[in-house]
């Protein structure tokens, strides 16, 4: 399609789209369509400011002026951009510098508990003072020293990723990143830091009252718990918006080439002079960063931590973002990271409702040749039950048709504006980016 | 004063003797051969010039100091830069990315400048964008500078590897049988370059190449190995003459006048 021309169709899109959700703010259709269009904002490759402000009318007043009518969709939205962030993060490990990691989760679980122990009264188990520390200012402390307990955790991970390579490195991450869980599942003795599987709650949130005003000035009587679902839903976003800026500035530096340069081949990149013990670690610090700070955060949303959330699964499922939206692609992780949430809490499950309304309502498909009744469908064929099956499906589907994800990763140095035409012709598999 | 001293250098993988006792020096300016037939232990030489193996006697000097022992990385930024045999570029980086690769030692800046795009950052990125242009125009690569470096056809991936290693500005260039797989034509073509580099960029090239034609008309001096242990060295003419030479190329008996 033409430039153009697709971009006056996602504009329409868009309008359409967004007019739907403020119509039916519940029903899934419309969001599957907004979705589809930030897809596209992300997909296309042109008119950049035009397809921001695209992204930006959707995120900042189609979402949230439905969202006022349906909070699941805060939820959902705020959900996506937590993965994002990870995702983000494991991207720069995994999909730029090439290091298989499979305990990603444990930085997560670092910022969470960063923000978990004192935010609450768990800190006076160990050291005197007066806890929960309130959210004004120690949680912006706590998630700015999330950055930090991330980064440092990461570098003490990486360690292991400077001798070990490959599936040797993957044993060993998915190790650390269980120890990770089963100590903040232990730690509860013989001093409670972690109070253990009972896990942390109620955290401390940051306070909102100065948003109760330009919330009331828009005409929205928000209760305490809508009035911080948009809270959480615009941190988020702002937080994505800065890890996505620095994931791009990292990106195009030499600090983004080293990595890139020994996922590509680490014998050449030492023989330019690039060294692997900086380059990885710096690697795994960054990645884990943002995912520490996304920790804290989601400890002051759901108010309550414990170790079951930073399981294995948690990792792959970070992992499986990664790998489909396309490794090394910074959109493709934002792709990746909406398109698994969604499928998880959202489309799988709207699924299985209309499978059980099927199956009460006795609907019976009739093709002619062959009838079915929905009545006799087996109470056990629940596709939200077998969301890991249907990932597993995902990602081997995409391993034949399509090895470099949905956004392929596209290397790009350009001082002198786009490529010439022409120039990305010769490429085979894709690695110039959807045509 | 010698820019490269190796001194009784040895290598040995297991009961192997891959290099055995070899020393030779390389003057500044110089283009200076490496030959000997199939595993005579030339690259093993190389890998162990630059960090890749640590030498099991003997040591390196460069610059009269010593090298060996020292990382790969290391010897890279001493400005010791290499290509390889079987060419290793970063397949899924541009043409353009591959030599700001090899500029990372050189640009200089650091985590912060880079995340809050500093002026510090743009000036340092400015330079080495610039001097990438002027690289890829000397090694004749311009055209395909935003081709993916895995796209380009095999005798352009050759100049390309030597474009980055030329990025990081280094005085002693180790090539790695650079003409292999090329036609007469780009042969003839890479002479030129390699006479170039010494003559205009004042870089020291030690040379591993099994084509006769372009280790005889540029070398200044060459050094014969076989099973790791040098058996000749001196210019291209007296070498060529050297009996042992020809056996170790030709085999015993080579030399024999036919029965």
């Amino acid at each position: 399609m033409k430039p153009r021309l697709s971009i006056i169709a996602l504009t329409i899109a868009a309008l359409a789209a967004g007019a739907a959700l403020l119509a039916w703010p519940r029903s899934t259709w419309p969001l599957l369509a907004v979705l589809g269009v930030l897809f596209g904002c992300l997909t296309l490759n042109h008119h950049k400011p035009l397809r921001f402000a695209i992204a930006l009318a959707l995120l900042l007043f189609f979402i949230p002026a439905a969202g006022t009518h349906n909070t699941f969709l805060f939820e959902l939205v705020t959900t996506m951009g937590i993965f994002a962030a990870m995702s983000l993060g494991l991207n720069i490990v995994v999909g730029m510098a090439g290091l298989l990691d499979l305990g990603y989760a444990a930085f997560f679980a670092i910022g969470a508990y960063t923000w978990a122990i004192f935010g609450s009264g768990q800190a006076s188990e160990f050291m005197s003072g007066s806890f929960p520390l309130p959210g004004w200012p120690f949680f912006y402390t706590f998630a700015a020293l999330a950055v930090i307990t991330g980064a440092l955790t990461g570098t003490l991970i990486g360690l292991p990723a400077l001798r070990l390579r490959g599936d040797y490195l993957a044993v060993v991450t998915l190790g650390l990143g269980e120890v990770v869980r089963v100590l903040a599942n232990n730690l509860d003795h013989p001093i409670n830091f972690t109070n253990g599987p009972q896990g942390i709650t109620p955290i401390e949130r940051p306070p909102i009252h100065w948003m109760l005003k330009p919330l009331e000035a828009l005409g929205l009587k928000a209760t305490p718990a809508l009035a911080y679902s948009i809270f959480f839903y615009l941190l988020v976003l702002a937080v994505i918006g800065i890890v996505v800026l620095v994931n791009v500035r990292l990106d195009r530096s030499r600090f983004g080439r080293a990595w890139v340069a020994i996922r590509e081949d680490e014998i050449a990149a030492r023989s330019m002079g690039i060294s692997l013990t900086h380059t990885k670690l710096q690697a795994f610090a960054t990645g884990a960063a943002f995912s520490g700070v996304m920790g804290a955060i989601f400890a002051a949303k759901q108010l309550f931590v414990s170790p079951e959330t930073f399981t294995l699964l948690q990792s792959i499922t970070i992992l499986a973002m990664v790998i489909l939206g396309g490794m090394g692609s910074i959109r493709g992780a934002l792709v990746g990271a909406m398109a698994v949430t969604l499928l998880n809490i959202e489309v799988l499950k709207s699924f299985s409702d209309f499978l059980i309304h099927l199956r009460q309502t006795g609907f019976v498909l009739n093709l002619g040749i062959a009838s079915y009744n929905f009545a006799n469908l087996s109470d056990q064929i629940e596709p939200a039950k077998y969301e890991r099956m249907i990932f597993g499906l995902i990602l081997v589907l995409m391993m034949i048709f399509r090895p470099s994800g949905l956004i392929p990763e596209r290397r790009h140095r350009l001082e002198l504006g786009e490529p010439k035409k022409g120039a990305c012709q010769d490429t085979n598999g894709g690695a110039c980016g959807p045509a | 004063m010698a820019l490269l001293d190796v001194q009784n250098l040895t290598k040995r993988f297991g009961g192997l003797i891959a290099v055995n006792d070899a020393s030779f020096s390389v003057e500044s300016g110089q283009i200076f051969s490496l030959i000997g037939p199939n595993g005579a232990g030339k690259t093993t030489l190389f890998n162990t010039l630059t960090g890749m193996y640590r030498p099991d006697g003997g040591r390196v000097l460069y610059r009269d100091r010593r090298l060996s022992g020292l990382s790969p990385e290391r010897i890279a930024r001493r400005g010791v830069a290499r290509t390889f045999q079987n060419i290793r570029l970063f397949g899924a980086m541009t043409v353009f990315e591959n030599i700001l690769v090899g500029q990372h030692p050189h640009i200089r800046y650091n985590y912060f400048d880079a995340i809050f795009q500093t002026p510090r950052l743009k000036h340092a990125e400015k330079r080495a964008e610039a001097r990438a242009h002027e690289l890829l125009e000397y090694m004749g690569l311009s055209d395909r500078a935003f081709d993916l470096a895995r796209n380009l056809p095999y005798g352009a991936q050759r100049r390309l590897e030597i474009a980055r290693a030329l990025a990081l500005r280094p005085k002693l260039l180790l090539l790695d049988e650079p003409a292999a797989g090329m036609n007469p034509q780009e042969t003839d073509e890479l002479k030129q370059v390699i006479r170039r580099l010494r003559d205009d960029r004042s870089i020291t090239v030690l040379l591993i190449e099994h084509h006769m034609s372009v280790v005889m008309e540029i070398s200044d001096r060459v050094v014969v190995l076989d099973y790791g242990k040098k058996i000749a060295e001196g210019t291209p003419a007296e070498v060529r003459n050297i009996p042992a030479v020809i056996e170790a190329y030709l085999g015993k008996g080579a030399l024999e006048k036919p029965q």
